[in-house]
C-alpha cells in the first residue's frame, strides 16, 4: 500500500487490484489521502448540478462554485467520483460493467480522480515528461500527446538518461524551488516511435494500440523526481532538430495550456498558477523541434541546450 | 460614474514585469504586458478610468490623452472577454 494514498473497498478483488495499481505509482504526496470505492450498480443521478462541465477525453468534470466539490463522471462506462470541498478523500462508485476494462478504467477516469485528489496535497498535474541528463541537470518536457513527448523520453532512456514520467507530471514546491513528481509508469510509444527508436518487446498498452517500457528496459533507470533548470516545449518538425530559447512569459502561457486542470477549483487555481510560474521562471525555457536527426546523434540534445 | 474590476474568476500571475491571466469560467488564458499588468494589479479593488489613468502616467512617459486612449481601449477589450466587470456608481 501507499503511505501516503489509502483504498479501501467493499470487493476484496477490486480492492487489492487498485492497491497494485496505486502502490504501482510510487507516489507518497505529503498529506494521507484516500480513495473509497464502492462497487455496485450505480442509481440514476439528477442532483441539479448546473455547473458547466469540463470536458476530457472519456470524462465529465464538474467542479467549483456554488457547491465547491469535485464530480467526475466517467463517460465510457458506470463510474463517478465525488471530492467533497477542501476533502482529501475521493468516494468513488463503480459499475461491475466498467470493470470489463480495467486498464481503461484507471488510464482514464481513477487518474482523473487521483489527480484532483493530490491537488488537496499541494501536488499540481502538468501534462510532462522529465529527465535527468548525465551530467545531472533536471529537464522537464511539456506539451500534449502529439508533441513527442514519449518518444523523447523513451530515447533519453535508451542514452542511458534517468526518466521519470513520460506525461503525467506533478510540480510541488520544495523549499524555495520547483520540483516534479513522477508517476511510475511505462513510456508508452506509437508504432512509429517504436519503428524509429529500432525498439523490440515491450509490454502490450492502451488496448495494444502502444507498446510500454519502464526506463530500464530501454537503458535508462527512473527518475522519481527532480528539480527542473532546463524546460523544453517540444514539437515534431521539419527535419532538422532545433532549439530556440524563449521568454519565461512565454513558457509560462504553454505550461497553462498543457496544464488544463489549472483552470479548475478557484481555491486551488492560484496555487497552482503560482506554481507553473515559478518553474517557469527557475528554468532556462527553449522550444524545441524535433526531427529525425536527434535519433542518429546522442549527443544533440547537450549541444543544442548546453 | 463607471468602477472597473477584475472579475472574481481572474487569476493573475507576474514574471519579469509581465503577467498571464487565467479566467476560471470561460478557461482562457491571456499573456499580459507590463502596463497591463499594471493595471490589472490596480483593478484588484474597483477603479475609475481618470485612477487608472493617473496611474499610467506616474509611471510611463505618456501624455494624459495617449493614457486615457490606451486604458480605455484595455478596459473595453477586458469587458469584451469578461476578465473585467464595470459598475456604474453615482
Amino acid at each position: 500500500m501507499s503511505a501516503g494514498i489509502s483504498i479501501s473497498c467493499g470487493k476484496a478483488a477490486v480492492g487489492r487490484w487498485l492497491e497494485e495499481w496505486i502502490s504501482s505509482m510510487r507516489l507518497v504526496p505529503p498529506a494521507p489521502l484516500a480513495i473509497a470505492v464502492h462497487v455496485g450498480s450505480i442509481a440514476p443521478q439528477d442532483d441539479g448540478d448546473a455547473r458547466t462541465p469540463f470536458l476530457q477525453p472519456q470524462l465529465e468534470i464538474r467542479s467549483g462554485p456554488p457547491q465547491g466539490d469535485v464530480r467526475i463522471r466517467w463517460l465510457a462506462g458506470p463510474a463517478r467520483a465525488l471530492i467533497a470541498p477542501g476533502g482529501h478523500t475521493a468516494q468513488v462508485e463503480i459499475g461491475p460493467e466498467a470493470l470489463a476494462d480495467r486498464e481503461r478504467l484507471a488510464q482514464s477516469f481513477l487518474t482523473a480522480v487521483l489527480i484532483f485528489l493530490l491537488r488537496r496535497a499541494g501536488w499540481h498535474h502538468v501534462h510532462a515528461a522529465i529527465a535527468r541528463d548525465p551530467s545531472g541537470r533536471d529537464w522537464l518536457f511539456a506539451g500534449n500527446a502529439q508533441s513527442g513527448k514519449s518518444t523523447t523520453a523513451a530515447l533519453l532512456a535508451t542514452w542511458g538518461w534517468a526518466v521519470g514520467s513520460d506525461d503525467i507530471t506533478f510540480l510541488v514546491r520544495e523549499g524555495g524551488s520547483v520540483e516534479a513528481v513522477a508517476q511510475r509508469a511505462p513510456i508508452a510509444l506509437r508504432p512509429d516511435a517504436f519503428a524509429l527508436l529500432g525498439l523490440s518487446g515491450g509490454t502490450a498498452a492502451r488496448g495494444g494500440r502502444k507498446a510500454a517500457f519502464f526506463p530500464e528496459e530501454l537503458g535508462g533507470s527512473w527518475a522519481a523526481r527532480v528539480a527542473p533548470r532546463i524546460l523544453i516545449l517540444p514539437r515534431v518538425a521539419g527535419d532538422v532538430t532545433r532549439a530556440e530559447p524563449v521568454r519565461p512569459r512565454e513558457a509560462l502561457v504553454e505550461l497553462v495550456r498543457w496544464s488544463a486542470w489549472v483552470a479548475l477549483e478557484p481555491a486551488l487555481a492560484q496555487e497552482h498558477l503560482d506554481l507553473l510560474n515559478a518553474l517557469a521562471c527557475q528554468a532556462r525555457c527553449y522550444r524545441l523541434a524535433l526531427a529525425p536527426d536527434l535519433f542518429a546523434r546522442r549527443d544533440l540534445m547537450m549541444e543544442l541546450v548546453p | 460614474m463607471l468602477r472597473y474590476a477584475r472579475h472574481p474568476d481572474l487569476r493573475l500571475t507576474a514574471l519579469e514585469g509581465e503577467g498571464v491571466a487565467l479566467h476560471l469560467g470561460t478557461r482562457r488564458y491571456y499573456s499580459v504586458s507590463e502596463s497591463g499588468l499594471d493595471i490589472l494589479e490596480a483593478l484588484a479593488a474597483p477603479r475609475t478610468l481618470a485612477e487608472l489613468v493617473a496611474l499610467v502616467t506616474a509611471k510611463y512617459d505618456v501624455t494624459v490623452e495617449q493614457a486615457e486612449v490606451t486604458t480605455r481601449e484595455f478596459l473595453e477589450r477586458g469587458l469584451s472577454t469578461g476578465t473585467l466587470t464595470a459598475e456604474d456608481v453615482p
